[in-house]
């Protein structure tokens, strides 16, 4: 079957790879012992931006759903994880399993008038869904109006556990969007990021696989909400559901390079580096990326990783396809 | 009722004032302008800073703000909107919303993020006071204004050779070069055209509404809303568009009270997109 052969993955540079992912893991899982609190937190932020990235990316770079609503689901999870720990007085853990879940359905069910709608009109309907539930949520009485909740237990966590679960957080992030890629399913998607008629005409399920993504997306993002919140110790409608949230996102995956998971990585850490290096001059830090996306989007459309990608043909994860000329000339012969 | 019904109405008149230059450049340029909010309140924010350091007079102010926003217009489509439309609508719209994003931290920085007012010469004043209803004044003029704006627009559009060009590079572009048109030069006339538009709508804003620089934002949901249910690009779709949207939202305030007003426009337009997504007034578009 000269087929299968064509599509298998074949390795650029296999060697380079494995250490650098190695070096990674070692890196981040001993990093709480040797680093300061400073840059432990650091990292919390960059691992947790990076999961958002990537949920984002998988979305639009992949699956072709440009979302600006992307916030809805940072604040359902941010919001589950309060009523877990505040009102139901359960294990904040729990919270966890709640985001994911109210995130999925909330996204099952808001999916079907929002695909109905096509390219911009999807982008403006999942904007006007999170704007709705924020307003939603500052007229609701079970989760305080405009207060909010302050989540307390965040108080009683550490910086080391907070850490890890970012770290867990980041994990199943990254493992979702690499298991999708390599697998046919992730084949399908870009084939059909790259040619939606041709792709669906040689049988890609268009609308099951952009709600597979469009669900898995949400349900990360939803974790990643209540990881953000534990962190942030406090939520209220207006900051769960702020847009600021997606501007984050849309930033990461613009600067690291849309359409590729190495992309958001580097993303977020240009992301939290300079938000934390602009402290001092908050207002003038949102003021410099957005500048910096559009001048990145004028001068290197592909991002960080797309200048490196063309340079040395790196790519960390090996989800792209290389097709060897050879197979072509014996599937010919035959 | 009566009186809701009258003021969603007037209402309307405002709201299609704002979405007309999104519909506009939807239609012309084909790009979803995402900082269209954010440059209304650029235009306000203008007016407001000649009325308090150079000239009292809010028509002269009014004035100098469409020629600027005119010029502003016109350098963000030449410098930045046609350096990418080339890769597709998705790649501008991120474009406009990095600059959406930019325009409202620099508002914030030299502003402040407290809420400021433009003076109008008929705050205060009702145009018809009776028992059974009341106009403000400050409605019939936005409803006059921007009726009469969004008809001039639209004869400019359509029998003048400048909106006849516009209109040539937008609906075939290879067709409209081919006749020695640069549409890329004429996406910059139709962004000057509607962000001289937008000043007006600036301006009326300001005197309606407290604002402040992330309202923007909210206006874009608006002009979103007109533009969806009047059909991207049409003209007059706006007209009624902003009609529909504004009795919504006044008949909803009148009957649940006014928290639920902003919820029942989202929620009827999250329907409208659902139902027609390409427009409760727009045609099928011809290939």
């Amino acid at each position: 079957m000269a087929d299968k052969n064509m599509l298998k993955q074949k390795d650029a540079m296999p060697k380079v790879r494995w250490i650098s992912l190695a070096v990674a893991v070692v890196v981040l899982v001993s990093l709480p012992f040797w680093g300061g609190d400073y840059i432990v937190n650091i990292f919390t932020l960059i691992l947790m931006y990076m999961a958002i990235g990537e949920m984002w990316n998988l979305l639009g770079g992949y699956a072709g759903l440009v979302s600006l609503g992307s916030q809805a689901f940072i604040g359902l999870g941010g919001y589950s994880l309060a009523i877990v720990s505040q009102v139901l007085k359960l294990p904040f853990l729990l919270g966890f399993l709640l985001a994911a879940i109210v995130s999925v359905i909330f996204a099952l069910l808001i999916s079907f008038p929002i695909f109905n709608m096509k390219d911009v009109y999807f982008t403006i309907g999942t904007w006007l869904v999170a704007e709705a539930l924020c307003v939603f949520f500052q007229t609701w009485g079970f989760v305080n109006y405009n207060v909010g909740f302050n989540i307390t237990v965040a108080r009683t966590l550490g910086a080391t556990a907070m850490y890890f679960i970012a770290f867990g957080v980041a994990v199943i992030a990254l493992l979702a969007v690499v298991l999708i890629l390599r697998s046919k399913f992730g084949l399908g998607l870009m084939a059909m990021r790259d040619n939606e008629a041709a792709s669906e005409i040689r049988g890609v399920k268009l609308y099951r696989s952009k709600l597979i993504c469009f669900l898995i997306s949400a349900a990360i993002t939803g974790l990643a909400g209540a990881a953000l919140y534990l962190n942030l110790s406090y939520i209220k409608p207006t900051v769960g559901f702020s847009i600021d949230w997606t501007v984050s996102m849309v930033f990461i995956a613009v600067i690291g390079g849309m359409g590729t998971i190495e992309g958001p990585i580097i993303g977020a850490i240009v992301f939290v580096i300079l938000r934390q290096l602009l402290y001092n001059f908050s207002g003038f830090s949102m003021l410099i990326l957005g500048v910096i996306a559009v001048v990145m989007i004028l001068v290197a459309p592909k991002g960080i990783m797309g200048l490196i990608n063309k340079k040395s043909g790196f790519d960390l994860f090996g989800v792209k396809r290389k097709v060897k000329i050879s197979d072509f000339q014996t599937n010919e012969d035959n | 009722m009566l009186q809701a019904v009258i003021t969603g109405l007037l209402l309307g008149g405002l709201y299609a004032l704002i979405g007309v230059g999104l519909s506009l450049i939807f239609g012309i340029v084909k790009i979803t302008n995402i900082a269209h909010g954010d440059l209304m309140i650029v235009a306000t924010f203008f007016i407001m800073v000649i009325l308090n350091h150079l000239i009292g007079n809010i028509y002269i102010a009014l004035l100098i703000t469409i020629v600027v926003m005119a010029i502003i217009g016109f350098l963000i489509q030449k410098f930045l909107i046609n350096k990418v439309i080339d890769q597709g609508a998705e790649t501008a719209m991120l474009v406009m919303f990095g600059l959406s994003i930019a325009i409202k931290n620099a508002l914030t920085l030299i502003f402040g993020a407290g809420n400021n007012a433009l003076p109008s010469p008929v705050k205060g004043t009702n145009f018809i006071k009776t028992d059974l209803v009341s106009i403000s004044g400050q409605y019939a003029v936005n409803f006059i204004v921007a009726v009469v704006l969004i008809v001039g627009l639209s004869i400019l559009m359509d029998k003048t050779p400048l909106g006849r060009s516009i209109r040539a590079a937008s609906s075939d572009t290879m067709a409209a070069e081919l006749m020695g048109i640069n549409t890329k030069t004429m996406y910059v006339w139709a962004m000057a055209i509607t962000m001289a538009a937008t000043a007006v709508a600036g301006m009326l804003v300001g005197q309606t509404y407290s604002f402040f620089p992330y309202t923007g934002t909210q206006f874009l949901i608006i002009a979103f809303g007109v533009v969806v249910i009047g059909g991207m690009g049409s003209i007059f779709g706006t007209l009624v568009g902003g009609a529909i949207l504004g009795l919504a939202q006044m008949i909803a305030a009148y009957l649940l009270g006014t928290a639920y007003q902003t919820l029942a426009g989202y929620i009827i337009l999250l329907i409208l997109l659902t139902v027609r997504p390409q427009g409760l007034l727009s045609k099928r578009m011809r290939k």
